[in-house]
């Protein structure tokens, strides 16, 4: 059981902090995604993980050993991980099945099993016929499975991956990664994923840390993440949401734009400055003021963009701040016409910070 | 297109044609002319004959080879770990220690070959003196003789083991840290990893630069001039060159020079076929920097080695120069109570050739890094940009001279020039002819890795605002290359000031340089003179150097990275 344990880890450069006091619990066999923005820290976080790094601050903790500390780092060759690099960094001088097998002659395996595993891994990541080989001769996605056979083949009790579907093109990054999800049911190695692209942390892992300058600013399933964004910077950087400001009038309900809305996820002080984040396609816009109900915006219409399959629609409030609404593609409204805005509460996420976090 | 200019391009591709006709082609030809045929200019194979069987010109064809693969194997040994000291692990002084390979390979090898003799002669050296000092050994004993084969070796070896050194440690500095990191992560150590990562990816560079050393060791005329010739010894360029003697021999030197030529050209291919297989440079992807190996225990040790190592080249050479320069008698070490001038006044003033040798050597050295730069300019941006037909052919020429020695560029343009129509020979324009052929492959290379850097596009959005091709290229492409064209008339500059092979075949009483001044005066034994001289094209070479770095690779070159990049 290789559990992986981050525990206040910190690195600073002088006075730069890239990771701060982070902590992360990865059980067995799960797959953790840390996304953020570049700079946020998710790239030295896991090479503090891989060893290349020592911590300022904190410790690595894998399978109950310790790992890194701020006196004592094991070096990477000593932690029996495997790492995916964002250049796939395969050797050029080596064929396909020479890269592959690197890692089992180091581990002076004898030459029957090698064979036997190298066969298995290339049959696993489609690359038999690929075997013979330089690196320089392969495309993009081969280049990508040869690196995913190399850190495969070694069974590592932990796994790594640094942007690895970065400098490929969409297409075969969407196929890669259910590859790449499809590999770690077969194997459920411990895995670390960075990447800073949503949909890629969505549909490949367990728990998404969302990491923004040096800390982990939210911790959880994907729909959690996405559904109940705790901050401002979460709402904004998975998915499209709008941020309102308001001040609270009671305990779940905060005046904006000359109305009220009544919002959910947290308890509200009477009188506090709130940011509450809603999505673009849960706006419902209304042509007509409808009688009663709550939560409902007054907004004129400053732009409209169609979609095909939905239409865009940028709406301002009486106080002048902007909204963006995705709506369904049958309503046409004209720019500068009067429009009225429902924002379901259930949707109205209050957030933990100020509006400008 | 109601206002269509002539076209010019026609015309401007033939004239640098021409051009290049004039400095490479008609040289080559007459030389592969003359070395067929007999005094009267019979067609006759006797030349090729003799040299291959006469040992007065088939020993110095065998010392030659003896040198040139003793050079290549002592640079290797010496700049591969260097240089992987320098890029991969975390030595002190790094840094300077880069800087101090670069000053001695801007040392002129002959300069460097002059101040060993002050060094290391057998009876007057300086370091054969003080041995004898703190051994009591009698004064006929000599600890070195820089006077034998393995002297000059030596000698040759330490102005072209920077070469080696410069091209392991780039190629170090480019392989991506990352295909070491994945050595690492799949449980190799530090010294596996050198072994089955570092190293085989490094051999291509290492044998490339290897190919370098034996060249430069083959073709130099400086060391072997001031070391073979007293050791009673020829290798095939001074033998060339003694054939230029009263009477001179011509047919039997073009001869010796083909040897030369053909070597060079075929190694050259060798070395691009070495280098262009399994590139890592192909595969895509960003890289992190290498991580630093770190020595312990082992750091000061290992910076001291290194900084020892430099002393040959660089410390002590530079010492016994300046030695000889303040001392009124140079087999001796100068002190505060001998101290003088004398030298310098005497070179300066009395000297009635240093006047004229460096005033021509100053005009030379401008004239050729112009007019040559532009000529680079001018076919690096036809080729880059694939402006006119026969771009190919231009490309070719301009890269030609590379394989040419340039003492077999000396030869060749004194067999083309010594005739009707074009009679040049004695004037200082054979001199120019000869220096900017030298030095235009090295021009035309920087231009054309700049004009890569510049994207087409870039040019393109002038064009398409209205600019003409040569109105975009003033306002456009010029300023964005302006730290190259610098850069590039400063290696010109220097290039000129430190030749001696090719001008030492064309020179006559008044068009002398100062190389050649230099070289002439080790006939009279004026060794204050020779220092003084000496230790003025250092001085000069290395202001000219400063002044460059400072002009371009501070601002504009960072500003095209920039651009190249976004």
């Amino acid at each position: 059981m290789a559990s992986v344990e981050l525990k206040g880890l910190g690195k600073r450069y002088g006075a730069t902090v890239a990771v701060d006091n982070v902590s992360l619990r990865i059980e067995h066999g799960q797959l953790v995604c840390l996304l953020g923005p570049s700079g946020c820290g998710k790239t030295t976080t896991l090479r503090l993980i891989a060893g290349f790094m020592e911590p300022s601050a904190g410790e690595i903790v894998v399978g109950g050993k310790s790992l890194s500390t701020v006196k004592r780092t094991v070096p990477p060759e000593g932690r029996n991980m495997s790492m995916i690099f964002q250049s796939y960094a395969l050797w050029p001088h080596m064929t396909v099945a020479e890269n592959v097998a690197y890692g089992l002659r180091i581990r002076k395996m004898d030459a029957a099993t090698i064979a036997a595993k190298l066969k298995a891994i290339l049959s696993t990541t489609r690359l038999e016929a690929l075997a013979e080989r330089y690196p320089g001769e392969l495309s993009g996605g081969q280049q990508q499975r040869v690196s995913l056979a190399r850190a495969l083949v070694v069974e590592p009790e932990t796994l790594l991956l640094d942007e690895p579907l970065s400098n490929l093109d969409t297409n075969l990054r969407e196929e890669m990664r259910f590859e790449i999800r499809r590999l770690h049911d077969q194997y459920r190695y411990t895995t670390v994923y960075v990447t800073h692209d949503q949909a890629e942390a969505m549909t490949t892992a367990d728990l998404i840390a969302v990491m923004n300058k040096g800390r982990i600013e939210q911790l959880g399933t994907p729909q959690d993440i996405y559904d109940r964004p705790r901050s401002a910077f979460v709402a904004r950087f998975i998915g499209g949401s709008n941020i309102l400001g308001g001040k609270a009038v009671d305990g779940e309900r905060i005046a904006v734009g000359g109305a009220t809305l009544r919002t959910t996820g947290r308890p509200l002080t009477v009188g506090e400055t709130v940011a509450v984040s809603i999505r673009q396609h849960d706006i419902e816009l209304l042509t007509a003021a409808p009688v009663g109900g709550d939560n409902v915006l007054h907004a004129t219409v400053r732009r409209g963009v169609f979609l095909g399959a939905a239409r865009d629609y940028t709406v301002m409030l009486d106080d002048k701040s902007e909204l963006r609404a995705t709506v369904s593609a049958d309503l046409d409204v004209t720019v500068g016409q009067d429009v009225w805005l429902r924002l379901p509460a259930a949707k109205c996420r209050a957030l933990m910070e100020g509006p400008e976090a | 297109m109601t206002l269509r200019r002539p076209d010019l391009s026609q015309p401007l591709m033939l004239l640098v044609a021409a051009l290049l006709v004039l400095m490479i082609v008609l040289p080559m030809g007459w030389l592969v002319v003359y070395s067929f045929s007999d005094k009267a200019g019979n067609p006759t194979l006797e030349n090729f004959v003799r040299l291959f069987t006469d040992p007065d010109f088939l020993d110095p064809l065998i010392t030659t080879l003896i040198i040139a693969f003793s050079t290549s194997a002592a640079c290797c040994v010496v700049a591969a770990p260097l240089g992987w000291l320098v890029a991969r692990t975390d030595m002190p002084l790094a840094r300077t220690f880069r800087v101090l390979v670069m000053a001695s390979l801007v040392t002129p090898p002959f300069v460097g070959a002059i101040a060993w003799e002050m060094l290391a002669a057998p009876n007057s050296g300086l370091l054969n003196q003080l041995w004898r000092a703190v051994t009591g050994a009698p004064s006929d004993e000599a600890l070195f003789d820089i006077y034998t084969l393995t002297g000059l070796i030596f000698t040759i070896a330490c102005y072209t083991f920077p070469y080696v050194f410069i091209l392991v440690a780039n190629s170090l500095d480019r392989m991506p840290g990352e295909l070491e990191d994945a050595s690492s992560m799949l449980g190799a150590g530090t010294w596996t990893t050198a072994r089955r990562i570092t190293i085989p990816l490094a051999m291509p560079t290492l044998l490339a630069g290897a190919l370098i050393a034996f060249l430069q060791a083959l073709n130099t005329f400086g060391s072997p001039a001031i070391l073979a010739i007293p050791a009673g010894f020829h290798t095939l360029t001074t033998k060339i060159w003694s054939l230029f003697e009263f009477p001179p021999k011509v047919e039997l030197a073009a001869a010796s020079s083909l040897p030369l030529l053909v070597l060079t050209i075929v190694l050259l291919r060798v070395q691009l076929l070495v280098l262009g297989r399994r590139g890592y440079a192909v595969l895509g992807g960003k890289y992190g920097a290498p991580r630093l190996i770190r020595l312990g225990k082992w750091r000061i040790p290992v910076a001291t080695a290194a900084m020892l190592v430099l002393s040959l080249p660089l410390f002590l050479p530079y010492a016994a120069l300046l030695n000889t320069a303040f001392s009124p008698v140079s087999s001796q070490l100068v002190t505060p109570a001998t101290f003088t001038l004398r030298n310098f006044y005497f070179t300066f003033t009395e000297l009635s050739s240093t006047m004229p040798a460096l005033k021509n050597t100053l005009i030379l050295a401008a004239l050729s890094a112009t007019l040559g730069g532009l000529l680079a300019l001018l076919i690096s941006y036809i080729v880059a940009r694939q402006a006119i037909r026969g771009w190919k052919v231009l490309g070719f020429l301009a890269t030609a001279p590379l394989a040419i020695p340039g003492i077999v560029l000396g030869v060749g343009l004194f067999l083309a020039y010594t005739r009707p129509p074009l009679t040049l020979y004695g004037t200082i324009w054979i001199l120019l002819i000869a220096f900017i052929t030298i030095e235009l492959p090295a021009a035309y290379q920087q231009f054309r890795s700049a004009f890569h850097a510049v994207h087409p596009e870039l040019e393109e959005a002038g064009r398409m605002l209205g600019a003409t091709r040569l109105r975009t290229l003033w306002d456009i492409t010029g300023p964005l290359l302006r730290a190259s064209v610098v850069a590039t008339w400063c290696f010109v500059f220097v290039g000129v000031i430190r030749e001696l092979s090719a001008a030492v075949i064309l020179f006559t009483s008044e068009t002398k340089v100062v190389a050649v001044l230099i070289f002439d005066l080790k006939e009279s034994g004026d060794v204050g003179a020779i220092a003084v001289l000496s230790l003025t094209i250092v001085a000069i070479t290395t202001v000219v150097i400063v002044i460059a770095s400072r002009l371009s690779i501070g601002r504009d070159a960072v500003r095209l990275r920039t651009i190249a990049g976004g």
